[in-house]
């Protein structure tokens, strides 16, 4: 006898301390196995309604539903999914393509009920015994249905784009835009959070479909500024794309460049012209500032067939995105064909005419039915700091118009620049290339109030700002411009410890024992502009109501004066789409003053 | 694995060999070789058992993959020996004489798929569709949603949001 036969029958019992592998009460306790795939569970909480489970569902057994107690916000429709037993094969491909993971299976699979209906439910919503279950199926790691990735946009190396203007960013080509729009799943929660709720699902899709005709004659339904906004646009839809939340969101900008990239001019501005009215209405609109918001209100109106006169200031139409916005991020050339096809919809635009100056604002009000002020933010804010009257102390809006005139001036080696916006970004990056040109090197400080990870520029301006050797410094307040007999030679800052108080109000609190002294020839200051509204003259400043110094306007962008409209940064602000936003439904509130009325005589 | 892979490679033309887990493989071998590979693992290695046999429809490719999963039972391992074979028409050796119950396979995947595999017995009765006229369902071009369109009756009160319409609604309903 081997000893293994004299101890089988204690290894035998050693199975008695381990867990049963038997069912102890088989009829009543049969749990599915771990990864079942059993009865749907939502977590509602991460659930943003974007139906791409009733999308791919192929027994249409899911319907989006409306929730008592889920709000619609931006990137949640506030909507769920609800599940109909009747049809579902728990296939699991609605697990499987879930935008956030929120839907899964629990591993119970009986449920009994006399009420048929109530195989019809709203997993997370109509609470079930296995919403909180550990096990069930979960899409497995790594397992996708939908591109994570953002396909990478190809751009100029910082050493080839640090001391020229050339634009940086090259567009996708066929092959790569297609790529990237196969990743949308046409949900649309991204086109409520567009200010101009542009059709974005159904321009993405002509990518796939390759119809780039379509899909500029959708981009010009909401937006005659595609070439600009595919281009600067700062894309809040892409903060609500449904495929941030397990990737990258979708290159929303970047594809609707590439969709305007494709179509010629000439065949651009037969689209734009689809549907315009050719009969003159009689009615007379002045459009005072030929920016984004002027200019959308004036396509909109000339296209329905009424007269439109805009008046520019500056020597060429465009106002922040000509002058504001730095070459290598808009070609001139890309704004002057949006503005070509605005143009080519009858819009007469008067550059070099100053409404105050070459015309004044009552004759404006005689010779037309309504008027748009839409005059943008052309004066820089200054700092007041000691020194700042000193003459190398600029403005950044000053600045940036003058490199846009093409004016050649002599760059110190030195310079120094205040604010930590877009702005501040944009003349530092310009400066720096004019450096760079000048001396073969950079020497820009930005010095910025708030903190590295509370600045107001988007990151990839931080980025791209840092690689093309612009120093970038948070946390400094501006103490003093230093001058020595007469002649600018750098700026005093102290540590910004904190930028708002308790209540988030505005008051920089410093720490007056760090203070840091930056050599500069030159001092930019970038924290802010103003309107100038002098022309508006006496009686008319009187006579509107103002917020503070601004102009109040309704919903309409209506002033207080009946024949006088506002839009534009003056107003509103912060971006080129809100303006453009702005443009439409002044048009549109225009128009309907104008419907029953007839025409003045002029 | 390794080791029987390697002893395989000596008499048969394989593929690669993935290994998913140290007690389970797959290789991938010619329709013509099928029956000799089997045989071969049935006899001489130890491969005794039919686990199963099913499909994989891969449309884009036009193919059918078959997949014979073996067992050897004293090893404690399996083997999953893949074929490729033309979508269409779709056509196949049967092993019904190597193992009876692959005539059962055969027959679901003749109903499943509308693979073929000529001499299996019972091969063209129903299986578990009865009467079915359509697509074979396991086919990726079976339209599943079209079907239980056409054959089902829509549950009364159903309906269902678009997304973008619906935020139109909720939070800018003015706007044109
Ligand atoms: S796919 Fe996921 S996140 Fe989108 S609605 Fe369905 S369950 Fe919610
Ligand atoms: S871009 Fe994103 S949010 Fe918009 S439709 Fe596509 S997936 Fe949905």
């Amino acid at each position: 006898m081997s000893l293994s036969d004299v101890l089988s029958p204690f290894s035998a019992w050693k199975n008695l301390f381990r867990d049963p592998v038997t069912i102890p009460d088989p009829l009543n306790d049969r749990p599915g196995a771990p990864r079942y795939r059993g009865f749907h569970q939502n977590d509602i909480e991460k659930c943003i309604g974007c139906g791409t489970c009733e999308a791919i569902c192929q027994n249409a057994a899911i319907d989006m539903v409306a929730v008592a107690e889920i709000a619609t916000k931006p990137g949640d429709s506030g909507l769920r999914p609800r599940i109909d037993y009747g049809r579902c094969c728990w296939c699991a491909l609605c697990v499987d393509v879930c935008m956030t993971s929120s839907l899964s299976m629990s591993n119970e699979y009986k449920w009994v009920d006399h009420d048929p209906d109530a195989f019809c439910f709203i997993p997370g919503v109509d609470l079930k015994h296995w919403d909180s279950s550990e096990l069930g199926y979960r899409r497995p790691e790594g397992h996708r249905l939908t591109g994570i990735e953002r396909v990478a946009m190809g751009e100029l190396e910082p050493e080839v784009r640090a001391d020229s203007f050339v634009e940086i960013v090259a567009g996708y080509d066929l092959e790569q835009a297609k790529l990237e729009a196969d990743r949308c799943v046409s949900c649309g929660l991204c086109v409520a959070t567009c200010p101009t709720h542009m059709a974005v699902p159904e321009y993405i899709a002509t990518i796939r479909d390759g119809d780039y005709e379509q899909g500029v004659r959708l981009l010009y339904q909401t937006n005659p500024f595609s070439n600009v906004c595919g281009r600067v646009c700062t894309h809040r839809c892409e903060t609500s794309c449904a495929a941030r939340h397990e990737g990258d969101p979708i290159a929303i900008r970047w594809l609707k460049r590439h969709i305007i990239d494709q179509v010629t001019h000439d065949r651009i501005k037969q689209i734009a012209a689809e549907g315009r009215v050719s009969k003159p209405s009689g009615h007379q609109v002045a459009i005072i500032g030929a920016g984004p918001a002027g200019l959308t209100a004036a396509f909109d109106l000339a296209k329905a067939g009424h007269g439109v006169t805009v008046f520019e200031a500056l020597p060429a139409p465009g106002g922040m995105m000509r002058y504001g916005i730095p070459e290598y991020r808009l070609p001139y050339d890309k704004l002057d064909e949006d503005v070509d096809v605005i143009r080519s919809m009858g819009v007469e635009i008067r550059c070099n005419t100053r409404v105050g100056e070459d015309i004044s604002i009552d004759q404006l009000r005689e010779q037309h039915d309504t008027v748009l002020l839409s005059i943008g933010l052309h004066q820089g804010r200054s700092t007041r700091i000691p020194g700042s009257e000193h003459e190398d102390v600029v403005s950044a809006v000053e600045l940036l118009r003058r490199i846009t005139f093409g004016e050649r001036f002599d760059v110190p080696t030195t310079v120094a620049v205040i604010g930590g916006g877009n702005v501040a970004m944009d003349i530092a990056r310009s400066l720096a290339r004019m450096q760079r040109q000048q001396h073969g090197q950079v020497g820009v400080t930005l010095v910025a109030l708030e903190a590295e990870d509370l600045m107001l520029a988007d990151r990839e301006e931080i980025d791209e700002a840092r690689e093309e050797g612009v120093v970038i410094i948070p946390s400094r307040g501006p103490r003093q411009c230093l001058i020595e007999r007469d002649a600018l030679t750098g700026l005093e800052t102290v540590h910004c410890v904190s930028v708002f108080d308790d209540q988030g109000r505005f008051a920089p609190n410093y720490d007056d024992s760090d203070i840091q002294i930056h050599d500069a020839g030159l001092i930019v200051e970038a924290i802010g502009q103003a309107a100038d509204h002098a022309f508006l003259g006496e009686s008319l400043t009187e006579a509107l109501e103002w917020e503070r110094n601004r102009i109040r306007i309704d919903a309409d962008g209506r002033t207080s004066e009946s024949w006088l409209w506002a839009a534009g940064d003056a107003v509103q602000g912060p971006d080129v789409i809100t303006a453009v936003a702005a443009g439409h439904r002044i048009a549109a509130s225009m128009m309907e003053a104008f419907a029953g009325t007839s025409a003045q005589t002029h | 694995m390794r080791d029987l892979y390697d002893r395989l490679k000596t008499a048969f033309p394989l593929g690669e060999l993935t290994e998913q887990r140290p007690d389970l493989a797959f290789v991938t071998v010619a329709k013509e070789q099928l029956r000799s590979l089997l045989l071969h693992l049935r006899d001489q290695e130890g491969f005794t058992h039919l686990v199963l046999l099913t499909a994989v429809d891969w449309l884009e490719e036009g193919n059918f993959q078959l997949t014979y999963l073996m067992n050897n039972r004293l090893a404690c391992r399996d083997l999953g020996v893949r074929v490729m074979l033309p979508r269409d028409p779709a056509s196949m050796d049967s092993i019904h004489d190597l193992w009876p119950t692959a005539a059962t396979y055969q027959r679901e995947l003749r109903e499943m798929f509308g693979i073929d595999f000529p001499g299996s017995p019972r091969v063209d009765e129903d299986f578990i569709l009865e009467g079915w006229i359509r697509t074979p369902p396991y086919r990726r071009d079976f339209d599943t949603l079209k079907f239980s369109d056409e054959v089902f009756a829509p549950r009364p009160g159903r309906a269902s949001s678009d997304p973008t319409e619906f935020m139109k609604q909720q939070l800018y309903p003015d706007k044109t």
